[in-house]
């Protein structure tokens, strides 16, 4: 029988909501689900998929690579090759994802954020998310996605009854590479999380020195500075002031961003944001897709002058 | 430690305007500049500073066209030995094509490493799929997003590789291995333009792609390229500077975060 596996992401016992859009493309593709899942209580709700596979084994093993693909092997070995094998596009979604598709050579398409049914067409962002590029496999046989979060998760639908289950037993851990331990953020005195007004700094701020004088415009409005990666890649700001998906998910009363182009996982990361204003010189940053309000200039011109009103 | 650490000439489109050409089947870039790949300048640093503890050479290879030179003089001037160029004027889509490409040099020239760096995704494509490819098809141990390298012996190293928000993951990983380097691993060296004439000097190794074609097919296709969907988009103020800022600070004071 044709069906696609979604390989479920649960990480310290949540079953992550990214899912819900790995669930919704099957929807949308009229495929049955089968949801892999280490054994659990995820608290998920069956009836949102055709059928769960639970393996008999630690959630850190279900997430190696090494051993997915043992995995894998086994169910397709158990029920024939899927038409389609689904990962959330995540920091273990996509590692698991490509890994796969070079141990079982298949074609593999990440960041999948649209599908266009009439076509068999999959979107994909290209270029700073300026482009969509329409890919499809090349043949026949079984394919690999990893879905952008929040894609799909709409056309995720419960079928209204509870699914068969099954269970496949433990495969032995591969030892070549093994879960250590789980490594916290360090707590600080800022948690950017609880503001009301972040005053958000991007790549567009250009170097280090620029800093103080945003801080000081902070200081003015009484708002919290917070940054995109690359300002904290680049050491900046604390990794604690990131706004993203690899730092804080935030929803202040107001997001003033400022040189900040708008990669997806900054969007991700401050989309819910009661009141988002951008300002960016590039008319084309797709951040002024998501903001309410944009000024198109130079962010250090609107930063000084925003500092003449302010001082009167 | 011998490392080998893939990197790429890429766009730098992300203030550029992009226009799509051809009825959808190109991308105008003749107008964008290029720059070497934001992850393998962190990749790059991150190996020039393993061997710089344990001894052994960083070896910088980049699969693109002649001009792709570029970013091999410049891995050079950051400390790598040798710079070899797989030349090809195939832009290469498909993630399983480029990795195939890939293990067929690797396998055919010998190159010798205890562990490859790859960036964890190219800012052109945004696939993050060729480390996790390249790793499987060699029958290597992989991690990906790693954010850290805490220790190195002999026979494995310890690694945190980056989850989401702020959580990280400590991980053993036998060598020889692959690894995809996330950004803000460390902070890349400033490379001066004096740095990379004098790297130039160096010998770069020109290799074919043509030489290495086993087994590389494009697993997916390319269809078109088209511009994303425009949602409702913001209310975009106009006017004089001092206008636009007065009307920002009243939205502020609308919205209740200014007095």
């Amino acid at each position: 029988m044709s069906y696609v596996l979604v390989v479920a992401e649960v990480r310290r016992g949540i079953f992550e909501e990214r899912n819900l859009d790995s669930i919704g493309l099957c929807t949308l593709l009229g495929k049955d689900a089968i949801l892999l899942i280490p054994e659990g209580d995820y608290g998920i709700n069956e009836q949102l998929v055709n059928g769960l596979v639970r393996v008999k084994t630690e959630e850190t093993l279900f997430l190696n690579p090494l051993n997915m693909v043992n995995i894998l092997e086994k169910i397709m070995a158990a029920r024939g090759k899927p038409d389609m094998i689904v990962f959330t596009n995540s920091a273990s979604g996509i590692e698991l994802a490509s890994y796969a598709a070079g141990y079982f050579n298949l074609p593999v398409i990440t960041d999948v954020n649209g599908y266009d049914k009439e076509r068999g067409i999959f979107f994909k962002s290209y270029y700073s998310d300026k482009i969509f590029g329409e890919f499809r496999p090349s043949g026949e046989g079984t394919f690999i996605i990893t879905v952008r979060s929040g894609s799909f998760k709409e056309n995720a639908a419960e079928k209204g009854s509870a699914p068969p289950a099954e269970a496949i037993e433990d495969v032995a851990a591969n030892t070549a590479r093994t879960f250590v331990e789980y490594v916290e953020e360090e707590k600080t005195d800022v948690d950017i999380t609880k503001a009301e007004f972040l005053l958000s700094l991007g790549r567009g701020i250009g170097n280090k020195d620029e800093i103080p004088d945003y801080e000081e415009l902070a200081g003015l409005l009484k708002a919290v500075i917070s940054g995109s990666r690359p300002v904290i890649d680049k050491l900046w700001l604390p990794k604690a002031r990131q706004v993203g998906t690899s730092g804080k998910t935030v929803k202040p009363k107001v997001y003033l961003a400022m040189g900040i182009s708008g990669a997806f996982q900054h969007i991700a990361g401050m989309k819910d944001s009661s009141c988002i204003i951008a300002v960016n010189k590039d008319p084309e940053a797709p951040i002024f897709q998501y903001a309410h309000y944009g000024i198109i200039a130079d962010i250090h011109k609107v930063r000084d002058a925003l500092k003449g009103i302010l001082k009167g | 430690m011998n490392l080998i650490v893939f990197t790429k000439r890429v766009p730098a489109t992300q203030e550029e305007e992009l226009r799509i050409t051809d009825e959808g089947k190109a991308v105008d870039l003749s107008k964008v500049p290029f720059k070497v790949n934001d992850w393998d300048n962190y990749s790059i640093e991150e190996a020039v500073r393993v061997v710089e503890k344990s001894g052994g050479a960083v070896t910088a290879v980049s699969v693109g066209d002649a001009e792709s030179d570029e970013v091999l003089r410049r891995s050079i001037a950051m400390g790598a030995k040798d710079g070899f160029l797989i030349e090809t004027g195939d832009v290469l889509h498909d993630p399983n094509a480029r990795a195939t490409l890939m293990q067929n040099f690797l396998k055919k020239e010998n190159v010798p490493f205890d562990a490859i760096f790859t960036g964890v995704q190219s800012e052109d494509d945004q696939f993050g799929a060729v480390g996790g490819i390249l790793a499987a098809k060699l029958g290597l141990p992989f991690v990906s997003m790693v954010i850290g390298i805490d220790a190195y012996e002999s026979d494995h190293l310890i690694v945190r590789r980056e989850l989401e928000g702020g959580l990280q993951e400590r991980v053993k990983v036998m060598l020889p291995c692959v690894l995809s380097i996330q950004t803000g691993i460390n902070e890349p060296r400033y490379v001066s333009i004096m740095g990379v004439r004098k790297a130039s000097k160096v010998e770069r190794k020109v290799f074919k792609a043509a030489d290495y074609q086993e087994n590389v097919v494009n697993k997916i296709e390319a269809v078109k390229w088209v511009y994303p969907p425009k949602k409702a988009g913001a209310t975009i103020l106009s006017g004089e500077l001092d206008g636009m800022c007065k009307e920002l600070l009243g939205i502020l004071k609308e919205k209740g975060v200014y007095q």
